[in-house]
């Protein structure tokens, strides 16, 4: 019998006076994954993520999280779930060590091996407002992280950090998914959702409108493959050969510019065509559709590549649903 | 202390420390009026003052200003500027009881008020004297009752306004009327009759007369301590409402 999702949402309804934030929304997180939620500004997502902690109390729906409700067990739900909120603080004059010493339970794991694998251990004497913002960050993050949570609740995770941070709390997150915790990932962040999720959900409106694989997004969303290349004076026969190569679906010639769209697949076509002419070109550069592309889509309301009405798959169901 | 309150409770008196002038309006506020007022009034006794010494009436009256400004001024500025900038959705996400922040207020609050009446009196003693305790077990049943009512409903204060600023405003606006009319101001018989009647039913007047009139010999007050033990059962109950994380 397979685990029973750590996440269960149904119908989730949640309003803030005449503005409907969340409106109907479903969404399972199953066991031992990294979910993320992505989607405009204003989509609902910290309100669902608020809502699954048991922040805030839905005006419908129905909600398990680690088995319970968590509007009516929140006191048994909350020591079970770890997470990193936005917009919140902590009192200025706080010290980073005082900081891991107020929210340690019995459940704790070592504040200071968290405080050195996230590059604070030199700072546990700090004020909380003496702090960078990447800082804050890594210090919510091993708050987050500290009490051995089922569930760690991770909202705008790297908002502040520089790239170097970001892969060392991505590395973090990755390990704590590989020791069995469950992440629900808010991000704005395409490349983190790509790099960290195995499936995403995509909000817009207070619902969900598609979820998967991240590479599945991309395959319905944003397929299309961009090879642009310079060629002053192309042979006789080769644009009407890359036309007729699979997956293509445009070859346009400006000046000595050669652009070609189609499925991602015609990149290799492509390729393997032009090294039979010579000169090869020597600037041939290529656009690979990104998650970003594929939330763009979705978000600007269009369909998929061929014109087809979005639609989950059944897979992608059992992740997330639309409005009910 | 690995209870969270415990847990809280020293992080905010670790904090306190680190940020003594936040205590500079509970400590040296009723200490410096004190100094002045009674000595404006000097310590002959006067029938203005019920026939006591009017500097030792003051020292009576003005451990209640440690406990108002205590729950009127400070704690609603402190837990507004929590709730403002999210501290407290902090303390609830990570899975803090329900009313281990409430908890732990009140006991700050007290050990705040408790040390700044220490104070007071450590002050009052050389200078004015300390008046003798008539009636030592309504006394020491209304300072707890009354530091509980008005730790309350600071804490409930905190909990319904806004921001920090709107909470100092608001508190502010509560003390000084409060102060004057139930506290640190002139005595009640020197009042004019409309006055007498606002203040009458203030909850620092009532607070201010059962600790005085037993303090000083003056009566029980038993109304007046009636008065403050039920505003202290309906501030915490509401209050332990409002903050539940």
């Amino acid at each position: 019998m397979s685990e029973p999702d750590v996440v269960s949402v149904r119908g989730l309804r949640k309003s803030y006076r005449a503005r409907v934030v969340v409106d109907g929304l479903d969404l399972d997180v199953p066991a031992g994954e990294i979910v993320g939620l992505i989607g405009a500004n204003g989509a609902g997502k910290t309100t669902t993520v608020e809502c699954v902690q048991g922040l805030r109390r839905p005006d419908a729906g129905t909600l398990r999280v680690l088995g319970y409700d968590p509007v009516t067990q929140a006191g048994q739900l909350r020591p079970l779930v770890g997470s990193q909120l936005q917009d919140s603080a902590l009192p200025d004059r706080l010290r980073v060590a005082e900081a891991i010493d107020l929210f340690s339970t019995a459940r704790a794991r070592a504040g200071g091996e968290l405080l050195e694998q996230f590059g604070l251990a030199a700072r546990r004497r700090s004020v909380f407002s003496s702090l960078s913002g990447g800082e804050r960050q890594r210090l919510f993050l091993i708050l987050a992280l500290l009490n051995r949570p089922r569930l760690v609740i991770l909202d705008e995770l790297t908002q502040g950090l520089d790239p170097a941070a970001r892969r060392n709390v991505w590395a973090a997150v990755r390990q704590l998914n590989d020791e069995g915790t469950t992440v629900l990932l808010v991000t704005h962040e395409m490349d983190e959702a790509e790099a960290l999720c195995g499936q995403v959900a995509v909000m817009r409106s207070g619902r969900v409108v598609d979820a998967g694989a991240p590479a599945d997004l991309v395959e319905r969303h944003a397929s299309t493959a961009t090879i642009r290349f310079s060629m002053p004076d192309p042979p006789a026969g080769l644009l009407d050969l890359l036309r007729r190569l699979d997956g293509v679906r445009q070859v346009e010639r400006s000046g000595a510019l050669v652009t070609v769209r189609g499925h991602r697949r015609i990149i290799a076509y492509v390729g393997a065509a032009l090294v039979r002419w010579e000169p090869v070109p020597t600037d041939l550069s290529v656009h690979v559709p990104s998650l970003e592309d594929a939330l763009l889509g979705l978000l600007n309301g269009e369909t998929g590549e061929h014109g087809e009405p979005v639609a989950c798959t059944p897979a992608d169901k059992e992740l997330a649903g639309g409005r009910r | 202390m690995s209870t969270a309150v415990g847990r809280l409770v020293r992080a905010e008196l670790a904090l306190m420390t680190r940020d003594p002038l936040v205590l500079t309006f509970v400590f040296a506020f009723p200490i410096v009026t004190m100094l002045i007022i009674g000595g404006a009034f000097g310590t002959t006794p006067d029938q203005a003052f019920d026939g006591v010494n009017p500097a030792h009436w003051y020292v009576a009256s003005y451990l209640t200003v440690v406990i108002a400004a205590t729950g009127l001024v400070m704690l609603p500025v402190h837990l507004a500027s929590y709730r403002e900038r999210g501290v407290l959705r902090r303390f609830a996400a990570a899975g803090f009881p329900r009313w281990s922040f409430a908890i732990a207020q009140l006991i700050v609050g007290l050990m705040t008020t408790a040390v700044a009446c220490a104070l007071l009196l450590a002050v009052a003693a050389p200078v004015y004297g300390l008046p003798a305790v008539h009636d030592g077990w309504r006394v020491a049943v209304a300072l707890p009752l009354g530091a509980i009512a008005f730790v309350s409903i600071g804490v409930l204060l905190g909990s319904l306004l806004p921001s920090a600023r709107a909470a100092q405003a608001v508190g502010l606006l509560i003390f000084f009327p409060s102060f004057l009319l139930g506290a640190g101001g002139p005595p009640p018989h020197v009042m004019g009759s409309v006055v007498r009647q606002v203040a009458g039913p203030l909850p620092l007047t009532l607070l201010t007369n059962a600790v005085r009139a037993p303090w000083l010999g003056l009566g029980p007050a038993t109304g007046s301590l009636i008065g403050v033990a039920v505003l202290a059962v309906a501030a915490t109950a509401v209050a332990a409402y409002r903050t539940a994380l």
